[in-house]
């Protein structure tokens, strides 16, 4: 278990971005957010923009291997009606507190929110007395990978990571995920409507990311938000290298993984140059199509970002410099122990830090953890998060802010609650790419919103209902809207009852 | 010149008497009523409570803490931690927990190797746990893990209050392979055990028969159990297996505790009406194993509703248990309580029930002569964004640095423009 757990522990991440071109060539109505271009690029010019290759590839009818989406998402919402949330604490995840508040959904979008909204055709939701924030998101699970029940099989061969390389940056985590894990359902019982399911952390390439709702569904493709950029994780420090020496097989040391990183993107450059000569109509030698090399030739694109794990102060500030060197865009330091010893160095590199409230100790890269570390974090203006890692905890995301906040309190900062619900809400959806669609209540976002019995942050709470894209995905008080996994069917009678 | 001060304030703390101490304008939660006493003064003396009164007047010479109307409960219990044996879980060398290979099996006695200068001792403190029974993983003869101990969380000193003060065993889907693959090899060698010490019981010899399975130190660790003087602790979460601790118990007469207990509620009615105490984790809702797919979050509550006495142990990935156990016990406290379970029921899970499960004596309420070991929070203490304010165990108030609170303070925003990097801090 401990063991199990540690791995899972040590998990950071990839940063999601850039808006997938896979997104826009696959996704007719529901495109992804407007790119950043991938960070500093400096390096590698836009000669090889991925755009520019999409016209050339007219030329030979081929397009670049990594910009294939080889999953589409053939998510559609729940049935929804349009909806009137009234008299409610609503926490916008804009810096905003409207005290009996109105919130308007209405075809699966915000589309009203203060006081006095019209009610003309809205079922209304008296909400006096309870709270309502947008759906919680969490980028950081391993839910239908980390399946439970947890069996000897995983200990032998878990869907967590590939473990065959320290690079498997070929492994996309979608093509394992199992929609019928019921941690998947105790997530959306428990408010997170949007997740972001990563690699784990034992290889140093872990694969990309798949960003999903966690509605009840039979297929990975039915749960994927349509649109959503995919990141790559990779991780640093004690797992990847603790792994590759019990395997013999990948470097052994902190300086052994950044030498590897290096030699991959090194390949991965050429491997890029070598198709954009292709479809330039420069070399008519078909490159080889080689899924290790595409993921990583995505990212030096731009279009995937990384959610890097990573637990040392030293050890962010290594990964800041040899991204800006290579070229590729860190989106977030997952765990990221040590971020309040370098919180102003990440918010000058506009990297989001995805933290527990109170997690340390349990390895030594996680020797220096301290409460304070998120209100630290955002203190200086980092984008700041929480994060689940575990199923267990992707229950409880309010309690973890909630305790987080209360720690920076405690030391002297100004954390109210229209602010704090940022942490579960709006950054985490600018660190997958997703801003610009959920993470606010603001009028044209998705309909992602919780109506929660109280104060969100208070261990106390729960959520009563939860709405993705306008449509109730889960109603604690009623039982048509309390799903359960295929798994948990026809089991235990008297665990039931 | 810093170092200096700081060995003179250790000094000070070992030399640190107990006071007379009266604690004003409380919100007492004594553990021996349902409500709190409204508005109490607290007197404690000789390290003991002398009293808890509303509105009583602190006696003369008495240093005064003005609890401004917060909460003041007693030290927190941990029913289940690992405090003191283990600092960082993978670096094996700083991890006594387990003896896995080696002839130990129920002679496995932990309180041999605890550690008193662990940082997480003063982190557990600081968040309001003042006594606990620290447990062994794992031992080498199945389905034994070894001898718990209980701890008190003191301010100088030893923390070992009473060495053997619990045999523990485990059953179920995590350590059967140690039995050879199967929990009914597991049930085997636990009662043949404690028949082989009971054998030795009645006619103690030089030797145990060649057919014995057990040999001298483990059938000698044994005989408290049999005796009935030491309580076995079984590890167990399928309901299945909960039955059989119930059938042992009756068989055997001797004192049971249940340990996780995952699906135990499914079997309250029972385990109420033997008496057998069951010390649950109130997160444990998943189905994570096999053996907890009957897990649920009212498990607490159900339990408590037939009658059965509970207390708290609280894993989080097991990262919880030693390292964030107070702050983690809240916690759970918190969530049995969002699920059902009666609010001062919950207090009493993770403060006078553990005592009396573990038979601390003088522990985990604040009745006149109970030891005082007490907490004054900075709000509900069972919400885990609330901190203690003052720490007291056996009357001498401890300090709240922990090493996360220096941390905190040399690399504060505040000094973010300070010239010197933190290191001279």
């Amino acid at each position: 278990m401990i063991r199990r757990s540690l791995r899972r522990a040590a998990l950071p991440l990839l940063a999601l971005l850039l808006p997938l071109a896979a997104a826009q060539a696959q996704d007719d109505d529901h495109r992804g957010p407007p790119g950043h271009g991938g960070g500093d690029r400096h390096h590698h010019g836009d000669d090889h923009d991925g755009r520019r290759d999409d016209r050339r590839q007219d030329q030979h009818d081929a397009t670049p291997p990594w910009t294939r989406d080889l999953f589409p998402s053939t998510y559609a919402p729940l049935p929804r009606a349009d909806t009137l949330i009234v008299h409610a604490t609503i926490l916008d995840g804009e810096e905003h507190r409207i005290d009996d508040g109105e919130l308007l959904l209405r075809d699966g979008k915000v589309a009203g929110i203060g006081h006095g909204l019209p009610r003309e055709g809205a079922r209304v939701i008296d909400a006096a007395g309870r709270w309502v924030t947008p759906g919680v998101i969490d980028v950081h699970s391993h839910d239908g990978t980390y399946v439970v029940p947890l069996t000897t099989i995983d200990d032998k061969s878990s869907d967590v990571s590939e473990l065959s390389d320290p690079n498997a940056a070929g492994t996309w985590i979608e093509s394992a995920i199992n929609p019928q894990d019921p941690g998947l359902y105790r997530a959306l019982a428990s408010g997170v409507t949007t997740l972001q399911v990563l690699p784990g952390s034992d290889p140093i390439f872990g694969g990309r990311s798949v960003v999903l709702h966690p509605i009840p569904a039979t297929t990975v493709q039915a749960m994927k938000v349509p649109g959503a950029p995919q990141g790559m994780k990779m991780a640093c420090g004690e797992n990847p290298k603790g792994n590759d020496a019990e395997r013999g097989k990948g470097p052994t040391s902190r300086e052994g993984e950044i030498a590897f990183i290096r030699d991959a993107f090194a390949k991965a450059d050429r491997y890029r140059h070598e198709w954009g000569d292709y479809l330039d109509g420069g070399d008519h030698h078909h490159p080889p199509d080689d899924p290790t090399m595409d993921t990583l030739a995505a990212v030096l694109e731009g279009r995937i970002a990384v959610h890097m794990h990573c637990y040392r102060a030293d050890e962010m500030a290594v990964m800041m410099d040899l991204a800006k060197d290579i070229g590729f865009r860190i989106a977030a330091f997952h765990h990221a122990v040590e971020g309040y010893k370098i919180a102003p160095m990440l918010a000058a590199n506009h990297i989001c830090a995805v933290v527990w409230s109170d997690w340390w100790g349990y390895k030594m890269e996680a020797a220096d953890g301290i409460r304070e570390n998120a209100a630290f974090l955002d203190a200086a203006g980092t984008c700041t998060m929480m994060h689940s890692d575990s199923p267990f905890l992707g229950q409880w995301l309010p309690i973890e802010a909630g305790k987080a906040a209360a720690s920076g309190r405690r030391a002297g900062l100004s954390l109210p609650p229209e602010h704090v619900v940022a942490w579960l809400t709006r950054n985490p959806a600018q660190a997958l790419g997703l801003a610009d669609r959920m993470g606010t209540l603001a009028v044209g976002k998705d309909a992602d919103v919780v109506i929660w019995s109280g104060d969100p942050f208070s261990v106390f709470t729960k959520a009563d209902t939860v709405f993705v894209d306008g449509a109730v995905a889960y109603d604690r008080h009623d039982p048509r809207y309390q799903p359960r996994s295929d798994f948990e069917v026809g089991r235990l009678p008297a665990a039931r009852p | 010149m810093k170092r200096l001060a700081a060995l003179a304030l250790l000094v000070a703390g070992v030399a640190a008497r107990a006071e007379t101490v009266a604690i004003v304008h409380a919100r007492a939660w004594t553990m021996t009523a349902p409500q709190p006493v409204e508005d109490a003064t607290i007197v404690m003396a000789g390290g003991h409570v002398v009293a808890v009164t509303p509105q009583g007047s602190p006696p003369p010479g008495a240093r005064v803490i003005d609890a401004g109307g917060h909460v003041v409960t007693p030290g927190l219990v941990d029913a289940a931690t690992q405090i003191g044996l283990v600092e960082v879980p993978t670096a094996r060398d700083t991890d006594d927990r387990a003896a896995r290979t080696g002839p130990l099996g129920p002679a496995f006695d932990t309180s041999y190797a605890l550690n008193d200068n662990s940082v997480l001792i003063a982190v557990a403190r600081a968040d309001g746990v003042t006594r606990a029974m620290s447990f062994p993983e794992a031992a080498a003869t199945a389905p034994f893990t070894g001898m718990g101990a209980v701890i008190r969380l003191r301010t100088s000193g030893s923390i070992l209050e009473r060495p053997r003060a619990a045999m523990f065993a485990a059953i179920g889907d995590g350590s059967q392979s140690q039995a050879g693959g199967s929990r009914a090899a597991q049930w085997t060698l636990l009662r043949n055990a404690l028949a082989e010490a009971r054998r030795f019981a009645a006619a103690p010899r030089g030797a145990g028969p060649r057919d014995q399975l057990l040999d001298r130190p483990d059938i000698e660790a044994l005989q408290p159990v049999i005796a009935g003087t030491m309580p076995l602790a079984i590890r167990a979460d399928r309901a299945s297996d909960i039955r059989e601790a119930i059938r042992l118990a009756g068989d055997l007469h001797i004192r049971v505790v249940l340990l996780g207990g995952a699906e135990a509620w499914s079997l309250a009615a029972d385990l109420a009406r033997v008496r057998i105490p069951v010390i649950l984790d109130p997160q444990d809702d998943l189905p994570q194993t096999f053996d907890w797919l009957g897990a649920r979050l009212e498990n607490a509550a159900l339990l408590a509703k037939a009658g059965v006495a509970i207390a708290f142990s609280v894993s989080g990935n097991t990262i919880y248990l030693s390292h964030d156990a107070g702050i983690a016990m809240r916690e759970g406290a918190g969530l049995a309580v969002a699920n059902g379970l009666p609010y001062a029921a919950a207090l009493r899970a993770i403060t006078a029930t553990p005592a009396e499960i573990w038979g601390i004596a003088h522990a985990g309420t604040l009745a006149p002569g109970a030891d005082a070991d007490l907490v004054i929070w900075d709000g509900d203490p069972l919400e885990p964004a609330s901190a203690a304010s003052h720490v007291f165990v056996g009357g001498v108030e401890a300090s709240l640095a922990t090493r996360q609170i220096e941390l905190r303070d040399r690399y504060a925003p505040q000094r973010a423009n300070d010239p010197l990097p933190p290191g001279y801090r």
